[in-house]
């Protein structure tokens, strides 16, 4: 039983990760249409600036400096979207497959940079030592930092559909998502639910390569790659445009896998990939995806 | 027309004197490294071309190409090493094996469009990419993968001074990609992907079945892929997993988009172009003079990504069309010009 516990928890743990970088993806392609390729390099400017911050306290930072670590690589990873949103999609409105490409080329770009700096080798990521201590959870020994992983996912998701729910610009980029042409008929100007759109996506890829950094002991500029993808099939499990949905799926897709590894060694990834098929040919529109018109 | 009248006898003339160059006297092309290098840039282009096909022709933006390239790659191997058919037909059957999975991949994944198609086959290519390192019946060798048998090829495959086979033959796979892909865009069924890419819905109003031509464009490009990885097998004389990676279905995006889509040899000269650019300026950059450099600036530059990269971005937001777009421009206005 408390395998059972322990597995499931850190799927979940790895499932808050995913919902990360998939709930940007998400808000990005429903308000805009772009995939955003460029999205894993928001990740990896955010782990870089954090373990900047956090690697100023030497080998062990206390919890406050690492939310303080969280939230700087967050906003950096922030602003570098914002940057790219205002100097290269903004410039290709509307052409949604040179959108795409363009970030592809950003991703391309971004990694050999950083690549060029710092060298594709990891990098030790100072964590909190209480990270490293189990905590007792129905007889199960879990690893703490897991509970951090989903306190955070947690946290964003609230966050976000606080946003949403209760700000001018949450029922802007709300109703920008269900149709965008009719908002900007209205004389509302849609650019800056854009802008914010991919700040916010940008803060949360920021925030999560921080934490992945962790997950994965280190920092590189390699270490966006299979969270992106896992980032883009949660999006089209959980459905385009739905927050809520890429949380659901996210998590659906961190304890499967998970239980997937376990009992049979190595088939996590392929049992995704054949959700994913599944998904496809019952709802092509993804769990809570709405059909579009 | 915009076609030069000479471009398809010069075109012919060069090709014959690229086929001929390793047996006249001492040029480039009669060395084994370069012989490889070209080698290695045919099998590029000719992929490109065949993403080429599904890209630019057909307006299916897939991420999963890599796929059956690394289909090829692997099942001939495999037939190879365990002997259980000759050299030849291993190739033919992983030809048939890629044919037969493209159609499974695409008969689910073309139920998306667009954007989302681009993620589903993003999602299936990496799940190959991850069994290919995964050693299931250690076939595929894990992320080693497996080295090409040499026993177990003729001779003429292997060796540096044979080199030159190695170059024929890849010269052959791009020709033949060339002639194939000529003929199925030209072809009734050509039109109808064409149709599809720049209007869907008028074709479904005509009364066709959309996901078929579609589903046909993808089979055909995998194919031919398979056929490439076949030849890149013997050229690189082994099987791993990095074909399969994404960041080769992103390379032909890149080739495609830098040379030119649709016009076919726009994706061949960009294929050609993006390897032999990434090979030199991996030798460029050993060289002293380089080294003075400042390293913040020096490091990227170092990276091939860095500088396709940033052409790539320009090409996309200034010069769409790439080369051969751009080549069609001045055309364009150099027979307006004559005409006035």
């Amino acid at each position: 039983m408390d395998t059972f516990i322990l597995i499931g928890i850190t799927g979940i743990g790895l499932g808050a990760l995913y919902f990360l970088i998939a709930s940007g993806l998400s808000l990005i392609y429903g308000l805009m249409g772009v995939l955003n390729f460029a999205h894993g390099s928001f990740l990896t400017v955010g782990a870089f600036v954090g373990f900047w911050i956090a690697s100023k306290t030497g080998f062990e930072t206390s919890m406050p400096e690492f939310i303080l670590a969280m939230i700087v690589g967050g906003l950096a990873a922030g602003l570098f979207a914002l940057l790219i949103e205002q100097l290269l999609i903004t410039r290709l409105y509307d052409r949604h497959i040179d959108q795409a490409l363009v970030t592809v080329g950003v991703a391309l770009v971004v990694g050999a940079v950083l690549g060029g700096w710092f060298g594709n080798d990891l990098r030790m990521f100072p964590a909190p030592m209480w990270f490293l201590t189990a905590i007792d959870i129905g007889g199960a020994k879990i690893p703490a930092d897991r509970v951090v992983y989903i306190a955070t996912a947690v946290l964003l998701l609230v966050g976000n559909w606080a946003l949403l729910k209760f700000t001018r610009i949450g029922l802007i980029i709300r109703a920008g998502v269900e149709n965008r042409n009719m908002v900007n008929a209205l004389g509302i100007n849609v650019r800056r639910a854009f802008s914010t759109v991919f700040f916010l996506g940008g803060f949360a890829a920021g925030v999560g390569g921080v934490l992945v950094s962790v997950y994965s002991n280190g920092v590189s500029p390699l270490i966006a790659g299979t969270y992106l993808i896992y980032g883009f099939i949660v999006v089209v499990i959980g459905g385009m445009g739905s927050v809520p949905g890429s949380f659901l799926a996210a998590m659906m897709i961190g304890v499967i896998r998970q239980f997937a590894n376990y009992y049979a060694t190595g088939l996590g990834d392929f049992v995704v990939v054949i959700l994913l098929a599944v998904v496809l040919l019952i709802r092509p529109q993804g769990l809570l995806g709405k059909v579009r018109a | 027309m915009l076609r030069w009248k000479y471009s398809r006898p010069l075109l012919v003339l060069f090709v014959s004197l690229l086929a001929l160059a390793p047996l006249l006297g001492s040029n480039p092309l009669s060395q084994p490294g370069f012989q490889q290098t070209m080698a290695v840039a045919f099998i590029w282009g000719g992929l490109a071309l065949t993403y080429d096909l599904l890209f630019g022709f057909t307006g299916l933006l897939s991420f999963g190409h890599a796929l059956y390239f690394a289909t090829g790659v692997y099942v001939t191997c495999i037939l190879i090493n365990h002997e259980v058919v000759v050299w030849w037909l291993a190739a033919l059957i992983s030809i048939a094996v890629s044919a037969i999975l493209a159609l499974l991949v695409g008969a689910a994944s073309l139920r998306t469009t667009g954007i989302t198609f681009a993620m589903v086959t993003l999602a299936f290519g990496e799940a190959g990419h991850v069994i290919l390192q995964r050693n299931f019946f250690n076939l595929t060798g894990g992320e080693n993968g497996i080295a090409l048998n040499a026993d177990l090829i003729p001779e003429f495959w292997i060796s540096v001074a044979n080199t030159k086979f190695i170059y024929w033959a890849a010269l052959a796979a791009l020709i033949f990609t060339y002639v194939v892909i000529w003929w199925v865009t030209e072809s009734s069924a050509g039109r109808v992907f064409a149709a599809l890419r720049d209007n869907e819905l008028r074709v479904q109003v005509l009364g066709l079945n959309t996901q078929r031509f579609k589903l046909l464009s993808f089979v055909i490009s995998a194919a031919l892929a398979a056929l490439l990885g076949a030849v890149m097998l013997i050229a690189a004389g082994s099987a791993a997993p990095r074909f399969a990676d994404a960041g080769v279905t992103i390379s032909l995006l890149l080739m495609v988009v830098l040379g030119g889509a649709v016009t076919r040899w726009g994706a061949v000269i960009g294929g050609i172009f993006y390897s032999v650019a990434t090979t030199r300026m991996q030798d460029l950059t050993q060289q002293d003079a380089f080294k003075t450099i400042p390293k913040w600036i020096g490091g990227p530059i170092a990276e091939p990504a860095f500088v396709l990269g940033l052409l790539f971005i320009f090409v996309v937001m200034f010069a769409p069309g790439g080369l051969s777009g751009a080549y069609y421009r001045l055309r364009l206005r150099a027979i307006t010009k004559k005409s006035q």
